[in-house]
């Protein structure tokens, strides 16, 4: 997708959010921005019943990720809305319907849309890509290792955005646990160019739209060096509507 | 604005209003004005004109009107309600700016003082710009503690807090680091520190920018302004308030991001700008220690090595002509002239240490000094100091006292003098992290 296309692309994704009087983009629309943006994302699609998801399942491949879809349901793992590694269809038509009745109880009146069916990923080193509006400095990029090295210590970086390869790769070497990404005890160095790109692209793109509030790109896998890194979850809200 | 900022630093006739009628307390009390007017009448250079409303003053005006008009610069130590009703005579009088050294003035005022400098090409620094201003070229010394002026030097400081702002004067004075220009910016219902940054980064006279925040306005103009100085000269940035600000971490980003250097206590502050006023951007990690005594010297390279520097090893030709020249100098980590060195030695050693390719940068201690210090060994260092080019030396000394001495007998010149390793290797980290900063903008990224 060419640049003026993928700007057209987000923005029509937010304003049909913004449309339907939401602030908070689904997983599947946030990624598809990010898709749009040339920000790689692993391959999610909507299935609205039972029979669509086998069908999108033979398209993705198994194994699959299965995840609840729905616009009132925003923490899918606390209404146990996330069934990771499905292996075949039987797998896959047990889950659908566990996966639904789980987001009916969590949340009754949640309007549900389906599910989707995520490509599976191998386990990589996980980091976090994040975006919010700064009052007085406006867009601010944030990146941090996943899990307890951002949640228990902080170990967190910011630079402003727009942001230069060589800013975006000095905000992942200031963090604490950048040997984690460096390689340590014979680990290979993880695809830390890789990171760059998504920084900076996440960075230009806060910059541009400034209607998006806060991204949270949450968990990026990120395969060893020359092997890329993928977006496996995303989150956009956008700001109240003046 | 440049023009009108420009003459709050560069006025060539400043008006000076007050009233000492009734006794008031707090900044606008006549003890303030009438110090203010001293200060005036024995540094400044320029035409000065004393307004007192209430006439006590000897020598003063009593009337604005019959001030003659076009004056460049107006200090007024006022109340806002005398502020106000005398507002439009001073817009009058003043072609340039007004400095509004109290503060206390409600938003209806301060909106009422904003439209009437944005008709006019009239700025206002303050109101509340207690601490005012002060240029030591010109001996504009626009401030209210009695007799208070700086020392000359290249180093610039804004302050938005006028309190924290004297008190940074004081310290350099105290610790002899020269001062340039000096400006507190108080409520900013126009001047900003942002203003006066983009007035500095031209200004000659500025060898280095400090800056002493409390709240960042206009943050991106302000940091697009910082990245700009930085081309020419470093820019130094203190915040007060940070136990308070969640989003400080995002401030502290986005300096480093833009080439600031932050400190974070007012001495940090002086001795850090001091080092970049006087010494070279240190081109790489690698430092040769020049001492008379061990015992410091060991403390001096645990602090080198705490901030990620390593001991310079001297090459074998540099080594061999120190050693031919003085057969007991010892070189190991360090370079030990003995305790009795005096100036020959410290002169030959340093230059030859200079040349040294393996050499960035030099720490070098002259110590045990109360009971006998000979000017000419520190003046030595200095001479050296202030021909190297390219790479920095800083002096210091592990005691207080030793410390209070050497700077005395190097006072006025460029070697910047340190009473601790860790204040002396902090300098060199700033000149290590400007030199970086240089390049980085060089390379254009």
């Amino acid at each position: 997708m060419g640049l003026a296309a993928g700007n057209r692309k987000v923005a029509e994704i937010l304003n049909s959010t913004r449309k339907e009087g939401r602030r908070e983009l689904m997983e599947l629309e946030s990624k598809r921005v990010l898709a749009a943006w040339g920000v790689p994302v692993n391959r999610t699609e909507l299935a609205r019943d039972i029979s669509e998801a086998v069908k999108v399942a033979r398209e993705v491949r198994y194994p699959i990720v299965l995840k609840i879809a729905s616009p009132d349901i925003i923490h899918k793992s606390e209404a146990k809305g996330v069934k990771v590694g499905l292996s075949s269809e039987l797998e896959l038509r047990q889950s659908f319907g566990d996966l639904i009745d789980n987001a009916r109880a969590y949340k009754p009146d949640a309007k549900i849309l389906g599910v989707t069916i995520q490509e599976y990923l191998p386990p990589a080193r996980e980091v976090i890509v994040g975006a919010l509006q700064d009052p007085s400095f406006g867009a601010t990029v944030m990146f941090g290792l996943g899990g307890v090295w951002v949640e228990v210590l902080e170990d967190i970086s910011f630079r402003l955005a727009p942001l230069s390869a060589e800013d975006a790769r000095e905000m992942i070497q200031e963090i604490k646990g950048y040997s984690v990404l460096a390689g340590i005890r014979g680990t290979p160095p993880a695809d830390v160019g890789a990171l760059v790109d998504i920084i900076q692209k996440v960075g230009q793109l806060a910059h541009e739209f400034s209607e998006i509030a806060e991204m949270d790109l949450n968990p990026i896998f990120t395969f060893d060096d020359g092997k890329g890194a993928v977006v496996a979850d995303a989150r956009i809200i956008l700001v109240e509507s003046g | 604005m440049s023009n009108e900022v420009k003459a709050i630093f560069e006025p060539k006739s400043v008006v000076l209003v007050g009233a000492s009628d009734r006794v008031r307390e707090g900044i606008v009390s006549p003890a303030f004005f009438h110090s203010l007017v001293h200060n005036m009448h024995r540094f400044f250079k320029g035409k000065i004109h004393v307004v007192d409303l209430s006439g006590k003053l000897e020598g003063a005006i009593k009337n604005l009107n019959r001030v003659p008009r076009g004056r460049d610069l107006a200090v007024v130590v006022l109340p806002p309600k005398l502020v106000m009703k005398n507002w439009r005579n001073l817009l009058n009088l003043v072609i340039k700016a007004i400095v509004l050294v109290a503060g206390g003035f409600d938003q209806q005022q301060r909106e009422k003082l904003a439209r009437g400098v944005a008709k006019r090409k009239v700025c206002i620094l303050g109101p509340n710009a207690t601490a005012g201003v002060i240029n030591t070229s010109n001996g504009l010394c626009a401030t209210l503690e009695r007799g208070f002026m700086p020392s000359r030097g290249g180093i610039a400081v804004i302050s938005q807090d006028s309190a924290v702002g004297m008190a940074i004067l004081d310290w350099a004075r105290f610790y002899g680091v020269g001062v340039g220009k000096f400006a507190s910016t108080g409520d900013s219902v126009d001047v900003t520190e942002a203003d006066l940054l983009e007035f500095l980064m031209h200004d000659k006279e500025t060898k280095v920018i400090c800056i002493y925040l409390q709240t960042v306005r206009d943050g991106r103009r302000f940091l697009g302004l910082i990245r700009e100085a930085v081309r020419k000269k470093p820019v130094v940035v203190m915040k007060g308030g940070t136990a308070q600000d969640e989003r400080d971490k995002i401030f502290a980003a986005s300096l480093k991001q833009v080439g600031a250097i932050r400190v974070g206590i007012v001495e940090e502050l002086l001795g850090v700008a001091d080092a970049l006023a006087k010494q070279p951007p240190m081109p790489g990690d690698r430092v040769a220690v020049v001492t008379n005594v061990d015992g410091a010297a060991t403390l001096v390279a645990d602090a080198l090595s705490r901030k990620g520097f390593a001991l310079a090893k001297l090459s074998d030709k540099v080594t061999k002509k120190i050693t031919k020249k003085y057969q007991d100098i010892n070189i190991v980590e360090w370079v030990d002239l003995g305790i009795g060195a005096k100036d020959d030695r410290y002169k030959f050693v340093l230059e030859q240490v200079l040349s040294d390719h393996g050499v960035d940068g030099v720490v070098v201690i002259n110590e045990l000094k109360l009971s006998f210090l000979e000017p000419e060994d520190v003046q030595a260092i200095a001479e050296v100091a202030e021909k190297s080019k390219d790479k920095p030396i800083v002096s210091v000394t592990v005691a207080g006292g030793a410390g209070v001495l050497v700077r005395e007998a190097v006072k006025g010149k460029n070697v910047p003098v340190y009473d601790s390793p860790e204040k002396a290797v902090r300098a060199l980290d700033a000149l290590r992290s400007y030199w970086k900063t240089r390049t980085k903008v060089e390379k254009g990224v």
